[in-house]
């Protein structure tokens, strides 16, 4: 498994964003796979079982922080980490991080190099 | 004479007899002898007449004396001490002719007695009045204060240090829902139903200290309504000679109503001074002010996002071919653009709210600013397959109006009709004279998704947003509020909507038409 191109799913529903962080990832190795609401979002995970899922906060249908609560509870994608971009500065509460896999939380206007960065840190704690 | 006289005469006869007799018996003068006897009885009658006479002069006149004495007395007695009018030296017409003789001096001292006694009386009777009329100015000022406390919104209530109702005014009553009439000595947490409220009075009262003024933010629930008041708890005071409330901003603590200006430490709280304030409505402005920021920010962050991120790609080197590097500087451009765009409008519609805004009227022709529009927005429509007609115009009027807001404000109305109306749709633009009314309205009907009944009331407000539309088209939400702000605030016009979902929208806009037509 290795040696595939490892998968991550990034949600927003701004497509410059979607954009620019697909293109940073693919260009540093991995393969991505893109959703423009939390619902799409959810489907995609379940079916691709993704490394990793990069998703923003605010979202019509369904918000950032609800997508990872249900991710958390189905036993494909119980264990995927998440990274959480917000523009609003929400403040994550203490059992929103128990009930959900949010590694880490970056804010708007955020830099696609920490992004990387942040994917690299997560995937290799996760396969050293 | 009277009796008195004859009497003093009689007694002074006795003692003379008396006397001469006892005499005769030291000086053992034998009784026999005619002559003897004669002369004994002689001279013992003489000395009688004598000493009575004597006596008659003395008490005689004494007795007259008295008796103007008296007269004296009782006339001062029946006059109530009265001032007397002086006649010719002598002030008692009853007793004019006494001369008082030996009781000269008791009459003297009787005199100044009555004549301090008197001066007392009248310093008295001019004390009193003056209270009184002290005491009646006091009640007018009490009812004066009590129709000024009355007709304060805010509710006052007044308790003493035995939480007792001193006073309380209208509002109060109203509030907390009690009898103004029968509130008065009663226990506060007989009065009002607040146990929360009659708990922050009680503990204000208890901690003793006379600057005490303290702020609380208090919900009240009154007919299924909750309102927010902030209540002010003020220490009463009450020293010798001073009386106030405590005041954070006096600057001994103090707002004294009357000071002699004793030191702080003879002051003692004699009582709590509620203050209950409704500020449901300040509070929602500056929810809705907070609530305005955040989303300002947020709006203002995701295009200034994309640019950062964008440029960071092109420094990062991850555009790697032109074609791509060509779309990344269009996409910066159009951000910067939408920001620079979106500062604009957020901009004019606070300059329009706080009225800071430069207007410039003048006689514009609607249909030729209308037309105007409809040449810059001709390309955006025919990218979206959207047709965008005008209607038959009548011509010649004008409207008194700054011909750039009102160009912004059509421009808007347009804009949005023709994002949010699918390829092969069309927006039709129209212009109506009510002669009668001097109004002219104008129509942008569209042929698109149309709006749920439920959003409509919220449709203008700031950064409104149908959800449903998210993903149809991209929008601040300010469009419609600046437009709105431009025709009503401004120019005193109308703007108004009709929609149904599926089937498309009309929105209107009204303006007075000029005078001169």
């Amino acid at each position: 498994m290795s040696l595939d191109k490892p998968l991550i799913l990034v949600v927003d529903d701004e497509t410059h964003i979607l954009h620019v962080v697909s293109l940073k990832l693919q260009h540093a190795g991995f393969r991505v796979i893109t959703a423009g609401d939390g619902e799409d979002a959810l489907g995609l995970a379940l079916k691709h079982e993704p490394m990793l899922v990069i998703t923003d906060f605010q979202m019509p249908i369904m918000n950032g922080l609800e997508l990872c609560r249900q991710l958390k509870l189905y036993k494909q994608t119980r264990e995927t980490p998440c990274i959480m971009l917000t523009a609003r500065g929400h403040n994550i509460l203490d059992e929103d991080y128990e009930e959900t896999n949010i590694a880490s939380m970056m804010s708007k206007p955020f830099s696609p190099r920490e992004v990387l960065a942040q994917v690299d840190a997560l995937l290799n704690l996760a396969n050293p | 004479m009277s009796l008195g006289k004859w009497l003093s005469f009689g007694v002074g006869l006795l003692i003379a007899l008396l006397v001469t007799a006892i005499f005769l018996y030291h000086q053992r003068i034998g009784w026999p002898g005619e002559d003897s006897i004669e002369e004994v009885l002689l001279t013992a009658i003489a000395l009688g007449v004598v000493v009575g006479l004597a006596h008659w002069a003395v008490l005689g006149h004494l007795d007259s004396d008295f008796r103007c004495l008296m007269t004296h007395i009782k006339t001062i007695g029946r006059t109530e001490l009265r001032p007397w009018p002086t006649v010719q030296g002598s002030k008692y017409s009853s007793t004019i002719g006494c001369r008082h003789g030996i009781l000269k001096p008791i009459r003297d001292a009787v005199e100044v007695c009555v004549e301090s006694l008197r001066r007392r009386v009248i310093e008295l009777l001019t004390q009193r009045r003056e209270l009184e009329l002290q005491l009646h100015a006091s009640n007018v000022q009490g009812r004066h204060a009590e129709a000024i406390l009355n007709s304060i919104t805010d509710a006052v209530v007044v308790t003493d240090a035995f939480n007792e109702v001193v006073m309380a005014n209208l509002a109060a009553a109203r509030l907390m829902g009690f009898n103004l009439d029968r509130a008065a000595h009663r226990s506060i947490g007989r009065v009002i139903t607040d146990q929360k409220l009659v708990k922050l009075i009680k503990d204000a009262s208890e901690t003793g200290d006379p600057s005490l003024r303290r702020h609380v933010e208090h919900p009240i629930n009154r007919n299924g309504q909750t309102r927010i008041f902030d209540v002010i708890l003020a220490s009463m005071i009450q020293g010798p000679g001073n009386y106030g409330i405590a005041d954070l901003q006096a600057s001994k603590g103090f707002s004294p109503i009357r000071s002699t200006g004793a030191s702080r430490r003879t002051m003692q709280p004699t009582g709590i001074v509620t203050i209950l304030r409704d500020i449901t409505k300040e509070k929602k402005i500056a929810d809705m002010k907070s609530d305005f920021v955040s989303k300002v920010s947020h709006e203002l962050r995701t295009p200034l996002s994309s640019i950062k991120a964008y440029m960071e790609m092109l420094i990062d080197g991850e555009a790697n071919d032109e074609q791509i590097r060509i779309d990344f500087y269009n996409i910066i451009r159009n951000e910067a653009n939408r920001l620079a765009r979106l500062i604009d409008n957020i901009l004019n519609i606070s300059r329009i709210e706080s009225g800071v805004v430069k207007v410039q009227r003048d006689n514009i022709s609607l249909p030729s600013l209308i037309k105007e529009v409809m040449d810059v927005m001709q390309p955006q429509a025919r990218a979206g397959q959207v047709m965008l007609i005008e209607d038959q115009m009548p011509l010649y009027f004008n409207v008194w109006a700054d011909k750039d807001m009102i160009y912004q404000a059509t421009l808007n109305l347009v804009d949005n009709a023709v994002k949010y109306t699918l390829p092969g749709g069309r927006v039709e633009v129209s212009v109506d004279v009510d002669g009668h009314a001097k109004i002219a309205n104008v129509s942008i009907c569209d042929t698109g998704v149309g709006l749920p009944a439920a959003d409509l009331p919220y449709i203008f407000d700031k950064f409104y947003r149908v959800k449903t539309h998210n993903k149809m088209a991209k929008g601040s939400g300010l469009g419609l509020n600046l437009a709105k702000h431009l025709v009503e605030t401004i120019h005193g016009g109308k703007v108004g909507v009709k929609s149904e979902v599926g089937k498309g929208s009309t929105f209107t806009f009204s303006l007075p038409i000029a005078d001169n037509e």
